[in-house]
């Protein structure tokens, strides 16, 4: 029995041995210079595994996770949109409420903002100067960039926090154009100089995103709500408003059901790009909607796009099942597919160095 | 070194009439039962002395030190669902004296919810066995149960627990007993801001200069952000029985929780700035009766549950105000019936049915809205669901060495009912020496969409289809030993099952999740399990329990497009390899507890990339105790410490959800004699 003691206790012993590491990570040299694509992956809600993925369209080369593996820490949960302003990057990490600057070719963290509610996108008004929206928030945040301090809020009128949803911002003089998307309907415009809302736009439900063309014209694009929304449920509409008089000039219905989405310009700003289970393109004079796409899904689940502001190339993001890595598709202007690669888990959102 | 001192855990001794102490054991069993009404199950039954083995032990503590199924947990004192064989959460069932606890709404059960302590009987029904209790278990089912302590006259047991972080759990049982009735009373009060230290490896801390450059960054050392806990738990039982063959039953349960949601490793939010809460009111009660004849029983049962869920999601404004970004709540009310009957033709044949019903009324509100007309709105839905499942079964023993068992059940949730959900069972006894028995079964199952899946707004999907799978499953088991010295029981499991349309939410183009039936799974594997228990000498004692699993799970489903690189892989965060080790060495009266459990690595993609954040490093836990009783004239007092995290691992059950390093627990009891 004494031997039987003896090779239980050893056995204890053995499983005693734990491997069990909670990584740190390594720190890695970028040189990333010339033109190049961020693609922001959203990662899994609350499971803090966004990432930013670097493509060089000259090199069709593509390398994943740049900001974890430059800067040994993670990016946050759900990377949302990002920025380009004087060769720094301000990536916006929604659920991780805060805005990192990094460098765009070394990747490496330069500076932050917290103290944010639920932020989306960012846009600069100068230097030291910018707007921050937010979701879950009836404010718009001020923030001071070179300091990375918040200075102020704009109240959004009539707007509860608890509906505070504020999106895509696009500048026309010393007026800024902002959409409402959550469970509202507005577009909201702010006089810069006094950070105040001065007039507001009620368009359909749920506008998603904001362009702004060649012509001066706002775009948005509405999703219509969903079914039994206490809010509404009707077909989404893409709206022309034009930016002076801050009217809809243009109103093209979709059908109830579909969800169109990430409206884009190309790089003239003449022709308008958006999602509707498809890749749909448009020009911004065309009086009715398309009837054909301009790519078709394959089995994709398109969920982010972009246009290369230089050559007009399409990038549509494959979020394929929302729990692995995704695919980016590169399509010329004439439908050619020129590149194709694996990002990271629900690329969303697109950003041009 | 700091003292290992530990609680004395007491629990009914029903043949002496009193509680006893932990370290007070009954005679070695070496018995390999195979009661007839038991044909070919694969089960897993726990001892009382795992589930009173500590006052501040929950479900899933309990079951994570002594199974092999995967416990996810979110942290500490924080959401923890248990899986089977591969599947998910929600492939689980769970009833709590027959009556299905799983919450209707998300189809799942949080087991840091439930107090060990409150659990006289709990057994694990793997893959077809589960059949036998309820159906929906494509993964098998956890029964819980309460049981009538046998006392004569008043007893008393009172612990308390001091722990690291400022946590505090308070356990109190007053029981009152003669030979028709019996009372028990139990409560649980355990409270902590649950602030424990860990290395953030996840993020870093920038040192700026003046003109705000960086130069140095850190890995901080942060405390859990906003994870205090206090969770009330009471009990109420009574017991009458005739003595003529009829026992009446009642038992109310009654849970106030209030639980902060701890902030993730990667927030960069200041803790003071938001409220994340979630609050809990749960009542669940349950009425029986049972009529036992000398070869019939007639059993009938109705419960009651009510739940109430509050989730407070708030800012600061800067002003000391706090506004609600998110404000939820949820009622759901349970009613339950359930008759049941077993008739037995000679020793031969036991002849089952049952009839059962849950009618769910939930009403949820998510969120408050102002619309277009500047009216107030609520997006949430009222629903109510009957659920009705009916079962028959034939249980045949033709001789001593042999069993077969065929079970019938049919379900109905809302108008849709399931094809007949059959199942077969069998076992036979190979070898009487050593008590060799053969175990096989199979069985097809049904899962219905939970109340969400349906009807959540946004995002619910009324058009989903129900998941089915077929599942099969073979093993043997053994017993040898002799009563004064030693006993080993082993046993080993291979399963196979498959399960179709299985639902998952995923995100949606407009910002939201919904659900789908998306993939196929083949889940099969292999379970172990051995346990021995020595009588070394005459004080000394060794009792091991040790089980591991083998649950390859793999999506089989259509590739959603040609780039879908999920096909063929493991579903994520389902570890292909499980295993825990449960030592207890006792002298006279002091006992050492040693507990060890084990995960492989989980993948966090279905692709199973193996990416800087695809994966979960394999997951070792080790934890120690040390229990002394002390026996005085009129009453036992124990002392225990315990030791969690033994070599301070920095870790992460699920990502961005850090665990705490070594912490330290100190317990000490009293058991009135």
């Amino acid at each position: 029995m004494t031997r039987l003691t003896n090779i239980s206790l050893c056995a204890m012993l053995l499983i005693l041995t734990s491997c069990m590491k909670w990584e740190y990570g390594e720190v890695e040299t970028f040189t990333a210079s010339g033109n190049g694509l961020f693609i922001c992956n959203e990662g899994n809600f609350q499971y803090g595994n966004a990432t930013l993925s670097y493509y060089d369209p000259a090199t069709q080369q593509v390398e994943n996770e740049v900001f974890y593996r430059a800067n040994a820490m993670k990016l946050g949960d759900v990377c949302q949109s990002m920025i380009i302003r004087d060769g720094i990057g301000w990536v916006v990490v929604n659920n991780s409420h805060v805005v990192f600057a990094i460098d765009t070719e070394t990747f490496k963290e330069v500076g932050r903002i917290t103290g944010l509610t639920s932020p989306r996108y960012i846009h600069f008004l100068s230097d030291d100067k910018a707007y921050v929206t937010q979701l879950w928030d009836n404010r718009i945040f001020i923030v001071n960039p070179k300091r990375y301090e918040i200075t102020g809020y704009i109240e959004i009128p009539n707007m509860s926090m608890e509906q505070g949803s504020t999106e895509q911002m696009v500048a026309w003089g010393d007026y800024l154009f902002v959409n409402s998307w959550s469970y509202q309907n507005r577009i909201f415009k702010i006089d810069t100089r006094t950070d105040s809302v001065v007039a507001e736009l009620e368009v359909g439900i749920q506008p998603t995103s904001l362009v702004l063309d060649c012509n001066n014209k706002l775009w948005t694009v509405t999703d219509g709500g969903y079914d039994n929304s206490p809010y509404g449920y009707e077909a989404p509409k893409l709206y022309c408003i034009d930016a002076e008089s801050f009217e809809i000039e243009r109103c093209f219905e979709f059908r109830l059901g579909d969800a169109p989405s990430e409206l884009q310009l190309n790089g003239s700003g003449d022709t308008l790009y958006w999602l509707n289970d498809d890749v749909w393109a448009m020009s911004v004079d065309a009086e009715r909607l398309p009837v054909r796409p301009f790519l078709n899904s394959r089995g994709t689940l398109y969920y982010g796009l972009t246009i290369d502001p230089y050559n007009g190339d399409v990038y549509v993001a494959d979020a394929i099942d929302y729990s692995q890595q995704g695919k980016i598709y590169r399509y010329s202007q004439t439908q050619e597919l020129i590149d194709e690669f694996y990002v990271g888990i629900i690329p969303g959102a697109f950003c041009w160095k | 070194m700091l003292l290992l001192l530990t609680p004395l855990h007491a629990q009914q001794d029903g043949e002496r009439g009193r509680f006893r102490s932990s370290v007070e054991y009954e005679p070695i069993s070496v018995v390999g039962a195979r009661p007839i009404r038991e044909i070919g199950y694969q089960q897993t039954k726990f001892d009382s002395l795992a589930l009173k083995e500590g006052v501040s032990l929950s479900m899933a503590d309990v079951l994570a030190f002594n199974s092999s199924i995967y416990v996810k947990s979110y942290g500490r004192a924080t959401l923890s669902t248990v899986s089977f064989r591969g599947t998910s959460p929600s492939h689980t069932q769970v009833t709590w004296n027959g009556m299905r606890i799983s919450n209707p709404m998300l189809g799942m059960t949080d087991f840091s919810m439930i107090p060990a302590y409150f659990i006289d009987d709990a057994s694990l029904l793997h893959g077809t066995s589960s059949i036998n209790e309820t159906g929906g278990g494509m993964g098998g089912a956890v029964k819980l149960s309460t049981t009538p302590a046998t006392n004569e006259g008043f007893g008393l047991q009172y612990v308390q627990g001091i722990a690291s972080f400022k946590t505090f759990d308070e356990f109190l049982r007053l029981t009152w007993g003669n030979r028709n009735w019996q009372v028990s009373t139990r409560a649980v009060l355990s409270t902590s801001p649950n602030d424990y230290k860990y290395r953030n490896h996840d993020k870093k801390v920038n040192v700026y200069d003046e003109e705000m450059n960086i130069i140095d960054q850190y890995y901080p050392m942060e405390r859990n952000r906003s994870g205090a806990y206090r969770d009330l738990h009471l009990l109420q039982e009574i017991y009458y029985n005739t003595g003529r063959g009829d026992k009446i039953g009642l038992n109310a349960w009654y849970i106030n929780s209030k639980r902060e949601l701890a902030m993730l490793t990667v927030d960069h939010g200041d803790d003071t700035d938001f409220e994340n809460l979630q609050r809990e009111q749960t009542f669940r009660s349950v009425l029986s009766w049972d009529h036992l004849r000398q070869n019939w029983k007639l059993a009938a049962k109705a419960g009651y549950i009510y739940t109430w869920l509050a989730y407070d999601y708030k800012r600061d404004l800067g002003n000391g105000t706090m506004a609600h970004m998110t404000r939820s709540r949820s009622r759901v009310n349970t009613l339950y019936a359930d008759l049941s009957a077993e008739y037995y033709v000679g020793d031969k044949w036991l002849f089952t049915a049952a009839l059962t019903a849950h009618q769910h009324f939930v009403h949820s509100e998510d969120k408050n809205i102002i619309l277009q007309d500047g009216n107030r709105g609520i997006v949430g839905y009222d629903q109510a669901r009957i659920e009705l499942s009916a079962l028959v079964s034939a249980k045949w023993r033709p001789t001593e060495r042999f069993g077969m068992s065929v079970v019938l059940r049919e379900e109905m949730f809302g108008k849709e009912w399931t094809p007949p959900i059959p199942a077969l069972f069998i076992d036979g006894v190979l070898s009487k020496r050593g008590n060799v028995i053969a175990k096989a079964s199979l069985s097809r199952n049904f899962r219905f969409p939970t109340l969400n899946d349906l009807y959540f707004l946004p995002g619910g999907n009324p058009d989903l289809k129900k998941e089915s799978g077929w599942t099969y499953d073979a093993g043997v088991e053994f017993t040898v030993g002799n009563r004064e010295r030693f006993s080993l029981h082993g046993s080993a499991t291979w399963f196979d099952s498959y399960i179709h349309d299985w639902i998952i939410w995923l995100p949606t183009t407009k910002g939201f999740f919904s659900p789908d039936n998306i993939k196929d799974v083949h889940a099969y594997g292999i379970e172990v399990e051995a346990n021995t228990e020595i009588a070394l000498t005459k004080e000394w004692r060794l009792m091991l329990d040790g089980s591991f699993s083998w649950t390859p799970s793999i999506n089989e489903g259509e590739p959603r497009s040609a780039a879908d690189r999920s096909v063929g892989k493991q579903l994520p965060y389902v570890p292909e390899y499980s295993s825990s080790i449960s030592g207890r060495l006792t002298w006279r009266r002091w006992t050492l507890h040693y507990k060890w459990c084990y995960y492989s690595k989980r993948y966090t993609m279905s692709s199973n990339d193996l990416s800087l954040s695809g994966t979960l490093p394999t997951y070792f836990m080790n934890n120690i105790s040390l229990e002394k009783i002390f026996s005085l004239k009129k009453v036992d007092i124990s002392v225990k410490g315990a030791i969690n995290n033994l070599f301070n691992e920095e870790y992460l059950s699920v990502l961005s959800r850090p665990m705490p390093g070594i912490n330290f627990q100190l317990f000490v009891g009293i058991i009135l004699k």
